[in-house]
């Protein structure tokens, strides 16, 4: 909301800098910077255009005469709502507009002498169509910068929080910063006379409309407003459009209190305040054409709909330049009504604005009565009749203000007689009782003070919460166990950081296309009102950001990538946090140096078996030893190069090389790797409890058996080197198991070398640790172990034999 | 010559020879040349035979010395060679010691994620602990029972996004609060980090973004509370000298609210683009518990009064790193990401 300082001025006797008042009403709770009204611009004058003729080679071209009284001048314009008699300003020669100097310029054979300036160049508005044109009481030669106040006057940008309606207003503000001050807010109150001589008829069928007054006012003269209403909708941001509307809106903006004048001719029999019908349309003053439902709240008459109520009226009874009788509505709708409307419509207006945060039910009268002295005398109306339907009157709530609530909450104490002061300046009448204060609140802040917290903030905010004096509460003791969740991830983040990943955030939602190019459905969240259909989906996994990711970077030559990011994916009734990890390029960027030959290479790049070792490694560092691995049968893997991993019969995540053809489609490199782990449940239902939910790590780590401690070897082991030959589609992790559990006396088990032999048979060579824990093995004791261990594993595993 | 000249000649012959030895080969002939069975040394005292026993004990005694002598010498030139054969096998492999280093590079951090736990240390190392909820998060959660009624104009305050199953991407953290209150007694202190979700993108906005929400529930828990608390964890972050205001404001599921500006970090207070010449930068919003709130978690709000507080973790990230677009923070581009090596 824009509020010229001069317009608060009328409501308060006030001569603070404009600076010292916005910086006040920030500390007391409404967000104001003061900014200058427009650029001063040097060399202009106020012109007044004597004839407008085509340029005579270039067509959508204007040469326009203009006087400023002494002299004369000739100004080429491209604008088309120049004509004669219209008051204008000129930027003469030698005046700045931005970073134009403006000089005498030659439009093919015609000079110009200047330029007429539209609101954008006089830094009144952002964007302007067309010159603006002064009002006719403006005189040329006139300095518009002295006119306009260019430059100098003040105007306070004010944001109001959705609570503080009652401040939409410059009656509102002045009320407010004359409670910030300390000064007393005066009004001088409309002299107004209305006759009895013909009555409005008007119905209110609905319980959503709080108070309804209309009043015919015949006679009018629908014409351009005076400079000084003009000006003031400008300064507030608003255009002029002709007396009536612009008595509305100076009164909208004034008192907050919304009006509509309708013209009386076009209105068929009464006025009904009412439900919309079913199939019910109306073209409003936007030009659209609207559907209505049951629950909105119309203005109509007997055949038609006026208006929406509280929020815009329609074509078919606008005043426009013709009307001569208007029926002018002043009204308070349901907060709850019009902003259902609204929103259903995307239609927001300043009226309707107002009407969601409160409305001044008792200023009512006085606000419509300001509007009609003004087009009695503007506009040469005459008050005919009025009807003011108010079926259920505001009643002050009773507010009790304790003072010890008020240092309960705040922590520091406010007596009763100063709480008194400070609700009073807001003109809010208070009694001091035994143990506080009590209030009788207004309508302007009923909707905002309801309870006796509400009090606390208002006398809190006043007396400034800025300035009082720290306190440290205690902290009440939790158990660190509480974080642990937080913990266990920022370990895993450790952990994959330290490996060399590089961390990332993604969004969560994604783009549907990329799981049909992997060849998985597409989860069942989606966003409905999405920015972008490529960011509609709410992922059910890491590697669909994680490929994307790599997508990007690829794009800038970057070939190496190593990321991970801990983050949540979503399904149906839960959501999880995982770990993901794609892997891609070289490993290892640095030399990799050989001491025998002394030579040096780059090529250390990653493969399955190495983003498998970072996996493992980082669940070894959580306790868990024995991964087993299953065969993936994720359509976008690799099917021989990927896996599903176990923990305790858990699926705790994958790991696995992207297909081939998935990397064609998405024209990525085939060498990527990639892995996700489960590593938490989040709970959506409060009912639902995440110590049940199986396969993720977190749980089984908090239910991990701490290492139990054993007696260190006593006796010496016997080392024995094994060679197997085994048919291809032996796992060698099995054979070693298998080897492992063969015998009492087997200790450690190192796989030293696997070689294919041929297509179908592989050599796995190991060493194997034998010992007892009560004596030295005798090597004939070794032996008739191996013997036997060939012999079990002979059973289990095809065409096993014993190297020699 | 006699026989004592003559070993003690030998003796100086050997010693001047071993001096000069440079290879271990060498110095091991020179041995066996001098002290080996069929040696020099061995050689002279055969003769010894035809002495006198006094004569023999004393040639006996000089050539034991003469023999302690050269061996002393021989191992003394033992370790000298063998120091200088193994510098030479040293050096023949030396390595250029400036090539880049064969080990895997610690990975960078994400300035957000590195942002989001340095705070949430702080308030943990207060005594806070972490409490969590779901991103698709109820419309009850994320706002009714947060005292944002379905048609109320506070709802505009965050524009939020809509889910086909009926429930919405929680517009900030504050539902949280209402999980642990439903779950826990008081008194609560907790702080909720995670993804928050709002229907704007422009260079300060993004549509998904982080929150820290913190929670403090007891029996005379005060606003000055708030203010020594935020006080202590902005201090930590921007440094004791650091500005604090504290500006009344809105939230509906707190009252009374503040909105909290720290000194711009930039230019001190002096006003620059960044504060757009305030010398302020909003940097969270917090407030009491609203009764209402307390109300719909059954929890009693003449008993208990609590405060909360939520903030957005971008904004502190970017102008810790000054970094000037949060789009940069989500596109994960490397040569962005890699500048964020070494920290937390």
């Amino acid at each position: 909301m824009r509020v010229p300082y001069s317009w608060i001025k009328e409501f308060l006797d006030i001569d603070i800098p404009a600076e010292d008042v916005a910086q006040r009403l920030n500390e007391t709770g409404i967000e104001t910077v003061v900014e200058k009204f427009g650029k001063k611009v040097e060399n202009s004058v106020v012109v007044k255009i004597t004839s407008v003729k085509k340029h005579p080679e270039r067509d959508k071209l204007l040469i326009c005469e203009a006087t400023d009284g002494k002299r004369k001048y000739q100004v080429v314009t491209a604008a088309k709502n120049v004509f004669e008699g219209a008051k204008v300003i000129l930027a003469k020669v030698g005046a700045r507009i931005k970073d134009l100097v403006i000089k005498p310029v030659k439009f093919g054979s015609v000079l110009s002498e200047g330029m007429f300036l539209s609101l954008e160049e006089l830094g009144i508005s952002e964007k302007a169509e067309g010159i603006f044109i002064l009002p006719d009481d403006v005189k040329e030669g006139e300095d518009p910068n002295r006119l306009l106040g260019l430059g100098e006057e003040d105007i306070f940008e004010i944001e109001i929080t959705p609570n503080r309606g009652d401040a939409l207003s410059v009656r509102g503000l002045s009320r407010e910063i004359g409670a910030v001050f300390g000064i007393k807010r005066k009004e001088k109150l409309p002299v107004v006379s209305i006759a009895q001589e013909e009555i409005p008829q008007i119905e209110l069928l609905t319980e959503k409309a709080y108070r309804y007054r209309g009043v015919i006012i015949k006679g009018v003269t629908v014409k351009p407003s005076p400079f000084d209403i003009q000006l003031k909708l400008i300064k507030s941001g608003q255009n002029p459009i002709n007396n009536i509307v612009d008595i509305t809106n100076y009164i909208l903006l004034q008192e907050g209190q919304p009006l509509h004048a309708f013209d009386l001719k076009k209105i068929e029999g009464g006025i009904k305040i009412r439900n919309a019908k079913k199939g019910e349309k109306i073209i409003t003053l936007d030009g659209e054409e609207r559907s209505l439902r049951p629950e909105d709240i119309v203005i109509s008459d007997n055949s038609k709909v006026l208006a929406i109520a509280g929020i815009i009226g329609g074509e078919n009874s606008k005043v426009d330049e013709n009307t001569t009788d208007i029926l002018l509505e002043a009204a308070v709708f349901d907060n709850i009504s019009v902003r259902k409307t609204s929103k259903r419509l995307a239609l927001s207006t300043e009226s309707s604005y107002r009407f969601e945060r409160g409305v001044d039910i008792e200023n009512l009268p006085n606000a419509q009565d300001k509007a009609i002295e003004l087009i009695t005398k503007l506009a040469d109306g005459e008050a005919f009749g009025e009807k003011d339907i108010y079926p259920d009157p505001y009643e002050p709530r009773e507010i009790k203000l304790r003072e010890k609530t008020t240092k309960r909450v705040l922590g520091f104490s406010i007596s009763k007689e100063k709480a008194k002061q400070i609700l009073e300046r807001l003109e809010i009448p208070t009694q001091i009782v035994e143990d506080g204060t009590v209030s009788k609140i207004p309508a302007f802040r009923s909707m905002d003070l309801e309870r006796e917290i509400d009090l606390v903030e208002e006398v809190g905010r006043l007396e400034g919460l800025n300035k009082a004096k720290e306190t440290f509460p205690k902290i009440p003791v939790e158990s660190f166990r509480k974080s642990e969740e937080f913990q266990f991830e920022l370990r895993t983040r450790d952990f994959f950081k330290d490996s060399g990943f590089d961390e990332v955030v993604t969004y969560t939602f994604v783009d549907e296309e990329i799981y049909n190019i992997l060849g998985i459905p597409v989860p069942p969240i989606r966003i409905k009102n999405y920015l972008l259909k490529t960011q509609s989906i709410m992922r059910d996994n890491l590697a669909v950001s994680l490929i994307k990711t790599l997508i990007h970077n690829l794009r800038f030559q970057n070939r190496d990538i190593k990321i991970f990011e801990i983050s949540s994916v979503f399904f149906e009734e839960h959501e999880e946090i995982r770990t993901g990890m794609l892997a891609t390029g070289k490993a290892v960027k640095g030399f990799n140096y050989t001491k025998g030959n002394r030579s040096f290479s780059t090529q250390i790049s990653w493969d399955f078996l190495k983003l498998k070792g970072v996996i493992e490694s980082y669940l070894k560092t959580l306790g868990f030893f024995d991964i087993q691995l299953r065969p993936s049968e994720k359509s976008y893997l690799n099917p021989y190069e990927s896996a599903e991993l176990f923990i305790e019969g858990q699926n705790v995540g994958y790991i696995g090389r992207i297909h081939p053809k998935k990397a064609d489609i998405l024209e990525i490199p085939k060498d990527v790797y990639i892995s996700e782990l489960k590593l938490r449940y989040v709970l959506r239902k409060l009912s639902d409890t995440a110590v049940e939910k199986e396969g993720y790590l977190f749980n089984l780590f908090k239910n991990r058996p701490l290492p139990v401690f054993k007696e260190l070897p006593k006796f010496p082991s016997v080392k024995r080197d094994i060679a197997f030959e085994v048919d291809e589609s032996v796992q060698v992790d099995k054979l070693l198991k298998a080897i492992k559990e063969s015998s009492e006396h087997v200790g450690r088990v190192e796989l030293f070398d696997v070689y294919y032999i041929d297509e179908n048979r592989k050599s796995v060579a190991v060493s194997v640790d034998f010992r007892a824990e009560d004596r030295s093995l005798s090597d004939e004791e070794v032996n008739s172990i191996v013997k036997d261990m060939i012999e079990s594993l002979k059973d289990k595993f095809k065409g096993l034999k014993l190297r020699t | 010559m006699n026989l004592k000249d003559q070993i003690e000649s030998l003796g100086k012959e050997a010693v001047e020879l071993i001096k000069k030895v440079e290879s271990l080969d060498k110095l091991n002939s020179l041995r066996v040349e001098y002290l080996g069975k069929k040696g020099k040394l061995k050689t002279i005292l055969k003769t010894l035979g035809k002495l006198s026993p006094e004569e023999r004990k004393e040639i006996g005694q000089l050539a034991n010395r003469i023999k302690e002598q050269i061996e002393d010498l021989i191992k003394e030139k033992e370790v000298q060679l063998k120091e200088k054969a193994l510098e030479e096998e040293l050096k023949k492999h030396k390595i250029d010691i400036t090539l880049p280093s064969a080990w895997i590079e610690a990975g960078s951090s994400h300035p957000i994620i590195s942002t989001l736990v340095e705070i949430s240390q702080i308030f943990i190392s207060m005594g806070f602990s972490v409490a969590e909820g779901p991103e698709v998060e109820k419309e009850e959660y994320n706002f009714d029972m947060l005292n944002i009624p379905k048609d109320h104009p506070a709802r505009d305050m965050q524009d939020t996004f809509f889910l086909n199953n009926g429930d919405l991407l929680r517009t900030h953290t504050s539902p949280v609060q209402i999980r642990t209150m439903l779950t826990r007694k008081p008194p609560i202190a907790v702080i909720a980090p995670g993804r928050v979700y709002r229907k704007d993108a422009d260079p300060t906005h993004s549509p998904m973004f982080h929150q820290i929400e913190g929670l403090l529930v007891d029996t005379d828990v005060t606003f000055t509370d708030l203010k020594g608390i935020l006080k202590i964890f902005l201090e930590s972050v921007f440094g004791k000298n650091v500005g604090i205001r504290f500006r009344p404001s809105y939230f509906p599921f707190t009252e009374p609210s503040a909105e909290v500006d720290i000194s711009c970090t930039v230019c001190g207070g002096e006003g620059c683009r960044v504060c757009k010449g305030t010398g302020w930068l909003e940097i969270l919003g917090c407030g009491m518990v609203d009764p209402n709130v307390f109300e719909a978690v059954s929890i009693d709000p003449e008993k208990y009064t609590g405060f909360a507080f939520g903030l957005g973790i971008e904004r502190i990230a970017m102008l810790k790193y000054r970094i000037n677009d949060i789009r940069l923070l989500f596109e994960n581009d490397m040569r962005f990401n890699h500048q964020f090596k070494g920290i937390r």
